[in-house]
């Protein structure tokens, strides 16, 4: 990473440097002897303030061994890592951080009021700040009138909305999400996407892990994508998935489509009155015309985008081609 | 000291809700309640023998819920993955051990105090006057295990539940077999490199005799500091290079 911060003066350049900043983290479990087994091999990340950084790749690509190395819960092999300014191994350095861990849990005999002042008072709060913010953000995350339960009562969910709620005490300055809508109904998942946008309204930067591409494609204003432990691609997620030359097309509608139409579509999807299907940028216009003249109606225009799966599937390929190299990228590594 | 003080609130806030302290408590009350019934009663020193059983009774309750919650509180939560939410805000993982202990700790007083007053009360209803010399045996049987509860403490931030039990039991038999081990005469006191609890054992002065002195109590409390202390560092330290 080309743009990193020299800090010799933690609290003069706390203000200048990135929100969170990772070079070349490394973990690996084991000894050379025994087989070690690298399950970070090379990630480097600079998340720039008041931004939403999604963190995506499939499960074991190392998205949370980093997190885990860059909070202080797994020792690093290697790299440097600095939140605010900070070194992040120093005290002090993670106490304007908020954390949401995968599927996190909590003390069952504890009421949730008594979770959050347990979270409040490690993060610093007063008894009167922990009393206010607790009915807030309990509210803000759907667990209004719930402070007097027991968190052995709790569903899935309702665990995961108080895993928000005890990462926003204290507003922290960064936030550190890693698979938020883990465990939560679609209103739920809506819900958190929509707290994540308006929490960085307010200033905040949240690095956002997930292997769910939906999750993370509306919100982030950039994302790194991670895979076997290496930085795949980073970049906005456009620019990354975005298949050129190509447009997606939802419409509604019954039959069999135009057969002008079908002659020049293909990845053609059905499911009841609803089809989707791509096609060449240049012959847009014309399919809509002769869909609305079949009687069609357009649902949906957007740029083709792979998934997340075929976006992984297709490294896998060039990482065959390609054994030599340890990179395979679209965007490109740029460690 | 502010961090330490809530993480042990909170485990004192999640223990004393959990059935199997209270069952063990009540189930011993029983016992104390059923004492007068015991065969060696008729031996004509009846306020010592209840106090003798009441003590020991005491201890092994004590040992029971002091295990059930040092061996298995760490492993759980890092198991469960609770462990994430304390070490990732600004908290050192050395305030998390001692913090966990000394919500255990201060669990496991409030569990002996209520068994203390329990078998005063059956022993002043029965016998017609107060025996509250049992409080100081209370406050050793809470010293002695709270020991052992730091060992197994220890232990369990590298090792799992059933390792830990063993390793507190065995800290506690160890503890009372100095004797035996080192083949020494009856009244001999261990060596100073031998883990003895024998110090916090005052079943004889409590029971039969006047209670113990100013003095005893402070040697028990410098014992307790200096063994506490031992096993926390140890333990912080193991703890400190453990990936969670």
């Amino acid at each position: 990473m080309s743009d990193t911060v020299t800090l010799n003066n933690p609290v003069a350049a706390s203000t200048d440097a990135p929100a969170l900043l990772i070079e070349h983290a490394r973990k690996d479990y084991g000894r050379a002897a025994g087989g070690r087994r690298d399950a970070v091999a090379d990630v480097s990340l600079n998340v720039s303030r008041g931004a939403i950084h999604g963190l995506l790749g499939p499960n074991g690509a190392g998205k949370t061994t980093t997190l885990k190395m860059l909070l202080g819960l797994v020792k690093p092999s290697g790299g440097r890592f600095e939140i605010l300014g900070l070194d992040a191994r120093k005290p002090g350095a993670r106490a304007r951080v908020g954390f949401l861990p995968e599927q996190p849990y909590f003390p069952q005999q504890l009421t949730a009021s008594e979770a959050m002042a347990l979270y409040g008072r490690l993060a610093g709060l007063s008894r009167s700040e922990i009393a206010e913010q607790t009915g807030d953000l309990l509210e803000r995350v759907g667990l209004e009138g719930r402070q007097k339960t027991i968190l052995a009562k709790f569903s899935r969910g309702m665990l995961q909305r108080l895993g928000l709620a005890q990462a926003l005490l204290g507003q922290p300055e960064v936030l550190v999400l890693d698979e938020p809508a883990s465990g939560l109904d679609p209103i739920g998942q809506r819900d958190v996407r929509n707290l994540m946008v308006s929490l960085k309204e307010g200033g905040a930067t949240i690095l956002l892990s997930s292997h769910q591409l939906s999750e993370v494609e509306t919100i982030s204003d950039e994302v790194t994508i991670l895979h076997q432990g290496r930085v795949a691609a980073r970049g906005h997620i456009d620019d990354l998935l975005n298949v050129s030359g190509q447009t997606s097309l939802r419409v509604l509608g019954v039959g069999d489509l135009p057969a002008e139409v079908a002659a020049v579509v293909c990845d053609i999807a059905i499911s009841g009155a609803t089809t989707v299907f791509s096609l060449p940028d240049e012959h847009v216009r014309r399919v809509i015309e002769q869909l609305y003249d079949g009687g069609w109606k357009i649902v949906s225009l957007q740029p083709k985008r792979a998934s997340l799966e075929d976006y992984f599937a297709a490294l896998l390929v060039a990482a065959e081609k390609n054994k030599p190299n340890d990179t395979a990228s679209k965007g490109g590594s740029d460690e | 000291m502010n961090k330490i003080a809530a993480i042990a609130q909170a485990v004192v806030a999640d223990a004393v809700r959990r059935k199997v302290v209270w069952v063990v408590v009540v189930f011993a009350g029983l016992l104390a309640v059923a004492i007068p019934a015991l065969p060696s009663y008729g031996v004509g020193i009846i306020d010592g023998v209840y106090k003798q059983v009441a003590i020991a009774l005491m201890w092994v309750a004590a040992i029971v819920v002091a295990l059930s919650l040092a061996a298995t509180r760490l492993p759980v939560e890092i198991e469960r993955r609770t462990v994430f939410n304390i070490i990732a805000r600004d908290v050192r993982r050395w305030q998390y051990v001692v913090g966990t202990w000394l919500g255990m700790f201060l669990t496991l007083g409030v569990v002996l105090l209520a068994f203390a007053v329990a078998t005063i009360g059956i022993g002043w209803f029965t016998y017609g006057h107060p025996m509250f010399l049992l409080f100081e045996a209370a406050f050793a049987t809470w010293l002695e295990i709270g020991i052992v509860m730091a060992f197994t403490v220890m232990l369990s931030t590298l090792f799992g539940a059933v390792t830990s039990v063993v390793g507190g039991l065995t800290i506690a038999f160890v503890g009372h077999a100095a004797v035996s081990f080192l083949h020494l005469p009856e009244t001999t006191r261990a060596p100073i490199w031998f883990p003895s609890l024998d110090t916090f054992n005052v079943i004889n002065s409590v029971a039969l005799g006047n209670g113990i002195s100013l003095a005893y109590l402070i040697a028990m409390i410098v014992l307790f500091v200096g063994y506490v202390g031992l096993f926390m560092v140890i333990g912080s330290y193991m703890f400190a290079g453990r990936d969670l």
